[in-house]
């Protein structure tokens, strides 16, 4: 078994451990262990990129890779057989793109931070156990363990903009905090009725006594899954499960339990399948965020210090529009196909408002905010149009943001270092003093707004062909969403061609109270270390997509075919149900 | 003449038969005794002794409970004590529960300068443990009377053992106004179920089967009056009043045992009691009622938190938020609900043990005495924060920590218990209780907040004592293990209730 998985995950947290045992006043070394336990970590993404075979494809499923599965936590529930929670974590198309993403931002966060002076110990600490719990976000396939790394994003957050936040902080960590865990309340909800309905057919078949040569086969898996629709199996021989694959599939769900598909149980008038994935896409929806639970993203993103900003925009939102692909279309296709209106009019939504929130912002850190709103609303577009355009799109968007993002913020960051001040209208004319900085702001703007030849322009363009090919290929989106969503195209170009208009070009000038306390120089070594990688990815992924899309195409295309296939059928049987 | 020797003669083996389960209870009469005699002499060296003493008994009671072996799962004591194992597990929660008290008394300033009455203390707590013990073992009304009184009594003198402390002795009033009110009410109800069933023994099936020829409207009438004596043990709505002013008046030691202690016994109770009332048919109005009190006490206690500007006052409304959660637990019928309720008592062992102590060493040795007082003492220091940061998030329900652990056992429970019988009162309690956990962030992460995110108002620098320190990482161990092998606890109590 190959573990490069866990190391994934748990190199940060083992040089959390270290930062811990060291004495507070070795504040280098501390920095130089937590570089290396985001190197690491980095070092093996990359490594798995490479190794991510993109054509695999098991036996129709979407095909896990690297997988490891370990027994965590099982124990009897009476009558009602037993649970089983597993350490489970695997890495297929959808994931390795944000893997490659996080590994990557995990190391320019430690870079960025190298200026923090405030409680270095303290601050290394939270960021490695943050880095930690992302990474385990994006490799669990088992909803115990991905919860558990859910939850485990807010504390380090809370503290790390609550500390050595803006002036605002404390109101902003709190605002995040309870934002997200309310969106992670509604996924409990779910995860306790998903749990309790599910069973693990391979263990099961353990527990019946249908193994040959001791393993469970393919057939004794199939034997169990048609005696448990049979009603044949009792209570106490079932084995609960957290797994996500096996919650995919809907023979897997016990007759009777309140979420199987033919359970016809109505909740206000809307089958509990429904209402689960509303919930569901409610709690991850705040996370994207979408519009109109997104209010808590411009104070986080304007109170946090720049490395969290950036961390913040560029891995911690992909959670959700990850959970959306991992967790609920796969496991309520039915509900995906009957709110595909919903899900992509949120996204358009989120396209037009968040981009005309960022043409009347005046602080540029709070611009790239609403900015980071209106992309997340491509995802929501992509997702909701279930072509296989769209959802490559999706994705796309999710890494490409990721890196855009983060040049976007750092950048925001050189200003906000010189002059402690970002407010577009405080400053004109940058471009004379500071070329180099400029020249990199041009970029992030331009790879932002999806100029060809960067990785924005290809997400947005496939998001926009999906969206307008949906309504013949799969029949989910009217036409019209996608047309308004072009219009969000322009109100980017918009924002940031004026943004760099009033505050690059013409006359140097910068308001006069703030020009004792300005030292206004150019990049330093550090920020080239930074922006230069950030920039070569959004223009290596602007023009070889395939390096991406390579990986993830078959994933995608068999997380279409799922939801697409099962959704109708399943979509039939609810419905069917519920009119009984 | 001859007949009556031999029915006494009979009752008296019987009683005495069932002597040798009654060992851990008598181990604790003797050492109360011992105790109290002992406290009479002036010698400074026995004064000392006395708190070592009852950690002695104590401990040998926790350990025959564990080692078990003296358990017959008969009734005994002519049909007035069962011990299963329910009452086992419960037994060795009360122990830890005293042995914890103990531990926390000997660092409490206050209470290592009473002059008087320092024997009284620890044996009242040996006599609160022996009445808790008595209370998971009663099988008859009349004894589970007799139990929860010993617990009271006990209770209102532990809470005024600091007599100059006014706080203390307006707090001790009110406690003896409701708990005697409480106790007559449910006498009173307890008579009702005699009438009913011509029984007191309320685990027997006899009682059950009397029960439904009874009167519905009449039995949930005496029902809810019973009631009214386990709630205001379990600090439940509508009878927790009397909560937030003992937690505000007693010593830090004598809360974490009120928050802990007689809860767990009550709840044990409770899941005896309720046992017959599992028809959601013929009981529908109980079944009602719990529900409404569950709800009502989760409501209550969650909102009313987030006003409070004292910890203590704080940890008053959480502790009536835990009883809701354990209320609502107890609903979930037609599951195997007991060992998750169980698990969710040992969790909030630990973690109520373990953020008194926070705020026993706070109040004592920085002088804290509302949240804002906490500002900035997390950067001075942060081993204290940490701690408390750990039980708060505990107690909240969030993961990494065994409180979420127990919350989502009680869930399932819930869960699975609504898809039974799709009773809207179990969805109803679901929704409102995850919901809440949001609420609950709310109020306990204000103790974090100041710690950590504002600014220090005073330069001071104390050294927390070593035995302290270690206290504190005693009671966070057990919080992290069973969140990460909660199979290890609940294994082991599936077995106690398989004996």
């Amino acid at each position: 078994m190959d573990f490069i998985l866990s190391g994934l995950i748990f190199s940060p947290l083992l040089a959390a451990l270290v930062v811990l045992l060291l004495p507070t006043r070795l504040q280098q070394p501390i920095k130089v262990v937590a570089l290396a336990g985001a190197m690491v970590q980095m070092v093996l993404a990359i490594l798995l990129y490479f190794r991510f075979d993109g054509a695999a494809f098991a036996n129709g499923q979407m095909g896990y890779q690297f997988v490891e599965k370990l027994n965590w936590i099982g124990f009897s529930l009476g009558s009602l057989g037993r649970l089983q929670i597993d350490y489970f974590v695997g890495v297929d198309g959808i994931s390795i793109g944000l893997v490659l993403l996080t590994g990557i931002i995990g190391v320019i966060g430690v870079i960025s931070s190298w200026t923090i002076t405030k409680n270095i110990k303290g601050y290394f600490l939270l960021y490695l156990l943050l880095i930690t719990s992302v990474m385990g976000c994006f490799l669990a396939l088992d909803f115990f363990l991905f919860y558990l790394f859910f939850e485990f994003m807010l504390l380090p957050m809370y503290f790390l903009i609550g500390i050595w936040g803006g002036p605002k902080r404390e109101y902003a960590a709190i605002k995040f905090f309870i934002y997200t865990l309310v969106g992670s309340l509604f996924i409990l909800i779910v995860m306790i009725g998903l749990y309790t309905s599910v069973i693990d057919p391979m263990a099961t078949a353990v527990q019946l006594n249908l193994l040959q040569n001791g393993v469970a086969s393919p057939d004794a898996i199939l034997q169990v899954q048609q005696m448990l629709q049979q009603n044949v199996i009792s209570g106490s021989e079932l084995v609960r499960t957290f797994s996500i694959p096996a919650m995919m599939e809907p023979a897997n769900f016990i007759p009777g339990s309140l979420l199987h598909v033919l359970s016809g149980s109505i909740l206000w008038d809307l089958p509990l399948r429904f209402i689960a994935f509303l919930l569901l896409f409610a709690g991850f929806a705040i996370k994207v965020p979408s519009v109109p639970v997104h209010t808590w993203l411009p104070d986080a993103h304007v109170e946090a210090p720049t490395p969290i900003s950036v961390l913040l925009a560029a891995i911690l939102l992909k959670v959700g529009g990850y959970g959306l692909i991992r967790i609920v279309y796969p496991i309520f296709p039915d509900a995906g196909a009957y709110f595909s209106v919903l899900v992509g009019g949120l996204g358009v939504l989120s396209i037009i408002y968040g981009a005309l929130c960022a043409l009347a912002m005046n602080d540029l850190k709070k611009l790239i905010a609403y900015s980071s709103v209106s992309h997340m609303g491509f995802v929501l577009l992509g997702l909701a149009s279930l072509t296989v355009e769209g959802v490559n799109g999706a994705v796309y968007m999710m890494f490409s943001h990721g890196i855009i993002s983060a040049m976007l913020f750092l950048v925001v960051g050189v200003i906000y270092d010189r002059a402690h001040d970002r407010m577009i209208l405080n400053f004109r004319g940058l471009a004379n003093r500071m070329p180099a900085y400029t020249t990199f702001v041009v970029i992030a703007f331009f790879a932002s707004l999806g100029l060809p030849g960067f990785s924005g322009f290809i997400s947005e363009l496939m998001v926009l062909l999906g969206g307008f090919s949906a309504p013949d290929v799969t029949g989910m989106l009217p036409r019209w969403m996608t047309v308004v969503a072009v219009v969000g195209l322009l109100l980017s170009a918009a924002y940031y061609l004026w943004a760099l208009q009033r505050m690059f070009f013409g006359k140097y000038w910068i308001f006069p109270e703030l020009r004792e306390k300005v030292m206004i120089f150019d990049l330093t070594k550090r920020e080239y270390l930074m922006l230069v990688p950030l920039a070569i990815l959004a223009v290596l992924f602007g023009i070889f997509p395939h390096l991406l899309l390579d990986k993830m195409g078959v994933s995608v295309t068999g997380f279409t075919e799922l939801v697409l296939q099962n959704g109708q059928e399943q979509l039939n049987m609810v419905l069917s149900s519920i009119t009984k | 003449m001859n007949e009556q020797a031999a029915f006494l003669s009979d009752k008296i083996n019987a009683i005495v038969s069932g002597a040798g389960s009654l060992l851990p209870e008598l181990l604790l009469a003797g050492f109360f005794l011992l105790l109290v005699t002992l406290d009479l002499f002036k010698s400074k060296t026995i004064k000392q002794l006395l708190p070592w003493l009852a950690l002695t008994a104590l401990f040998a009671t926790l350990i025959i409970q564990i080692l078990g072996g003296y358990t017959s799962g008969d009734e005994i004591f002519l049909d007035l004590l069962l011990s299963d194992g329910l009452a086992r597990f419960g037994g060795i929660l009360f122990s830890a529960a005293g042995i914890f008290t103990i531990l926390l008394s000997l660092q409490n300033k206050p209470l290592e300068h009473l002059e008087k009455g320092r024997g009284e203390y620890y044996g009242l707590i040996l006599i609160l443990v022996l009445g808790l013990n008595l209370m998971a073992k009663s099988v008859n009304l009349l004894m589970v009377f007799l139990a929860i009184e010993t617990v009271s009594i006990a209770s209102y003198i532990l809470t005024t053992i600091l007599k100059d402390n006014s706080r203390s002795v307006e707090a001790g009033i009110k406690y003896i106004l409701y708990g005697s009110l409480s106790a007559g009410v449910m006498v009173y109800g307890m008579s009702f179920f005699y009438g009913f069933t011509g029984s007191l023994n309320y685990t027997s099936t006899g009682f059950g089967l009397a029960l439904l020829q009874a009167d519905g409207l009449l039995v949930a009438i005496a029902a809810i009056l019973v009631f009214a004596g386990f709630f205001f043990k379990i600090s439940a709505a509508p009878f927790h009043f009397w909560v937030p002013d003992v937690y505000r008046g007693a010593p830090m030691p004598v809360v974490a045992l009120f928050s802990t202690g007689p809860k767990m016994a009550g709840v044990i109770v409770i899941l005896r009691f309720v046992t017959p009332f599992a028809d959601s048919l013929a009981f529908s109005d109980v079944q009602l009622f719990l529900g409404i009190a569950a709800l009502a006490t989760l409501v209550i206690g969650n909102l009313t938190a987030l006003w409070q500007k004292t910890p203590r006052r704080l940890m008053a409304f959480s502790s009536i938020s835990h009883a809701g959660f354990l209320l609502a637990a107890l609903l979930a019928f037609g599951t195997n609900y007991t060992s998750g309720i169980l698990f969710y008592l040992a969790v909030l062992l630990f973690m109520n043990f373990g953020i008194f102590l926070f705020l026993q060493i706070s109040e004592d040795e920085l002088g804290v005495e509302d949240l804002e007082q906490f500002s900035g003492l997390g950067k001075v220091y942060p081993y204290l924060g940490v701690m408390a940061l750990l039980y708060l998030l505990s107690l909240t329900g969030l993961p990494p920590l065994a409180g979420f652990m127990g919350k989502l056992l009680i869930f399932t429970n819930i869960w699975e218990a609504y898809t039974l019988g799709s009773n809207p009162m179990l969805l109803a309690l679901l929704v409102v209780g995850i919901l809440l956990t949001g609420v609950a962030l709310f109020y306990y992460i204000k103790i974090p907040y100041y710690l950590f995110l504002k600014r220090n108002l005073r330069e001071e620098n104390l050294v927390t004592s070593l035995s302290n320190k270690l206290l504190l990482a005693l009671f966070a161990l057990p919080l992290l293990v069973l969140f990460f092998k909660p199979d290890l606890l609940l294994n082991w109590i599936d077995q106690l209730l398989a004996l």
